[in-house]
């Protein structure tokens, strides 16, 4: 069994301390503010970049899925009510990125290394298929070009880039516990 | 949650549990809006310098086309015309009895391509109800579509869901301004037999049931097609406003 997998599994079942839930909490309110205020206002490659679907991809790395998917919810439900928006949808899309991201910490065989880059590809493109899914079954418009060339190509892009930085942040704050890379030293 | 939320009336469970937790947010964001201010500016200021240099080729070429429009007198004297009449019809712009303009700080905005809108730290305590109209100094940004105690969201002209009530000024063809998934503004249902040019003025009808009184500028006609099987023109708008950079905006309460 590898390392990853097997500090993952002694913490299923765990919750977290109440210094952990804190700086949860914490986490939780950074990433909401940083993705209502901070990330309208930065866009490169034509796309904004999407901090609280990255920051819930970390939480689930380092955390598991439990934790990730509760997270996830909360991250989540945050958003859309600090944006006015119908309650729900990105709790479900998160709640959806925060459990896979945990398990796949938990499961995964690929190189740790590369787990934060990896996770968050896969989390945006999730994220975006599903809300264009959304988009579609609410009666708007979801042009194909437009979605493929103007919105989850560029954000697969610039989150992919922005993980590995934001990983770190997350992790350093966390202080490890639960972390991959962490685990694959012991 | 989802389906709790859509069939439920504005006064039900989640909609009461958002408005509680949005009134602790709303101050945050508020904090973090204005912390982050001089970043935003420095950001935006670092994006203007990028952009300085292909934009200082594409107005050296607009500047020959311009010098070449000089020797048309008549068309200058046509932009000339539809510049006083603009000028003419902000300087008289007078709103009904009994309205009133709520300054209000942008303090949130949606990231997703889906969704065009802003939240304001301006709400229903202040007098502000859904449909408002909202506009900054350079023209009609958009419309409130939910309104909290202390927190409304306002929905872009540039959205998907925003129609308004349009006119084309000088002539006064009407017709509705509305946005797209794009970010594309254009101008529909103009009658063919209109004349609408490119270069001319479009704001607000405020038509008789219109949600937004008359006068306000909403943008310049870019671009004008028409087809022989369409009934209406095909007109694109370069609004006034410039979205990425909203920050103080007034609700036009009535």
């Amino acid at each position: 069994m590898r390392p990853a997998r097997i500090q993952a599994d002694k913490q299923q079942g765990a919750w977290p301390s109440g210094g952990e839930i804190a700086r949860l909490v914490v986490t939780l309110v950074v990433a909401t503010l940083l993705q209502t205020t901070v990330a309208p206002n930065i866009r490169i490659l034509g796309a904004n970049p999407d901090f609280a679907l990255i920051i819930v991809v970390c939480v689930g790395l380092l955390k598991g899925s439990e934790i990730g998917a509760v997270f996830g919810f909360a991250a989540g439900t945050l958003v859309a009510i600090a944006l006015m928006e119908p309650l729900g949808l990105s709790a479900f899309v998160f709640v959806l990125i925060g459990y896979f991201a945990g398990r796949y910490a938990e499961t995964a065989d690929l190189s740790a290394g590369y787990a934060p880059l990896v996770s968050a590809f896969a989390a945006t493109l999730l994220a975006n298929v599903l809300l264009a899914m959304a988009q579609y079954l609410l009666a708007r418009q979801v042009p194909l070009g437009f979605f493929l060339g103007r919105v989850l190509v560029p954000s697969l892009i610039l989150n992919t880039l922005l993980a590995a930085p934001l990983y770190l942040v997350v992790r350093l704050w966390l202080r490890g516990a639960g972390d991959l890379r962490v685990a694959r030293a012991r | 949650m989802l389906t709790l939320y859509f069939l439920e009336s504005d006064s039900g469970f989640v909609h009461g549990t958002q408005s509680i937790v949005l009134r602790v947010v709303a101050p945050l964001q508020n904090g973090t809006a204005r912390a982050t201010k001089p970043f935003r500016d420095a950001w935006n200021w670092a994006g203007d310098l990028f952009s300085a240099k292909s934009e200082n080729a594409k107005l050296r070429k607009e500047l020959e086309q311009l010098r070449a429009g000089v020797a048309k007198e008549l068309t200058t004297q046509d932009e000339n015309l539809q510049m006083r009449d603009l000028l003419a019809m902000q300087r008289d712009r007078v709103y009904p009895d009994g309205v009133r303009l709520v300054t209000a700080r942008v303090v949130a905005r949606s990231t997703t391509a889906w969704y065009s809108t802003v939240t304001i730290d301006a709400g229903s305590s202040s007098g502000v109800v859904v449909y408002d109209a909202v506009v900054n100094g350079a023209g009609l940004v958009g419309r409130v579509t939910k309104a909290d105690a202390h927190a409304s969201q306002v929905t872009l002209i540039t959205d998907q869901s925003s129609y308004v009530d349009a006119m084309v000024m000088p002539g006064g063809a009407q017709g509705i301004v509305s946005g797209s998934v794009t970010g594309d503004v254009t101008l529909q249902y103009v009658d063919k037999n209109e004349r609408v040019k490119v270069g001319q003025y479009v704001v607000t009808s405020g038509r008789q049931g219109s949600v937004f009184v008359h006068g306000i500028p909403i943008g310049q006609i870019e671009s004008v097609g028409s087809q022989e099987v369409e009934l209406y023109q095909s007109i694109s708008l370069d609004p006034f406003v410039d979205f990425r950079k909203l920050d103080l905006v007034q609700v036009v309460v009535r």
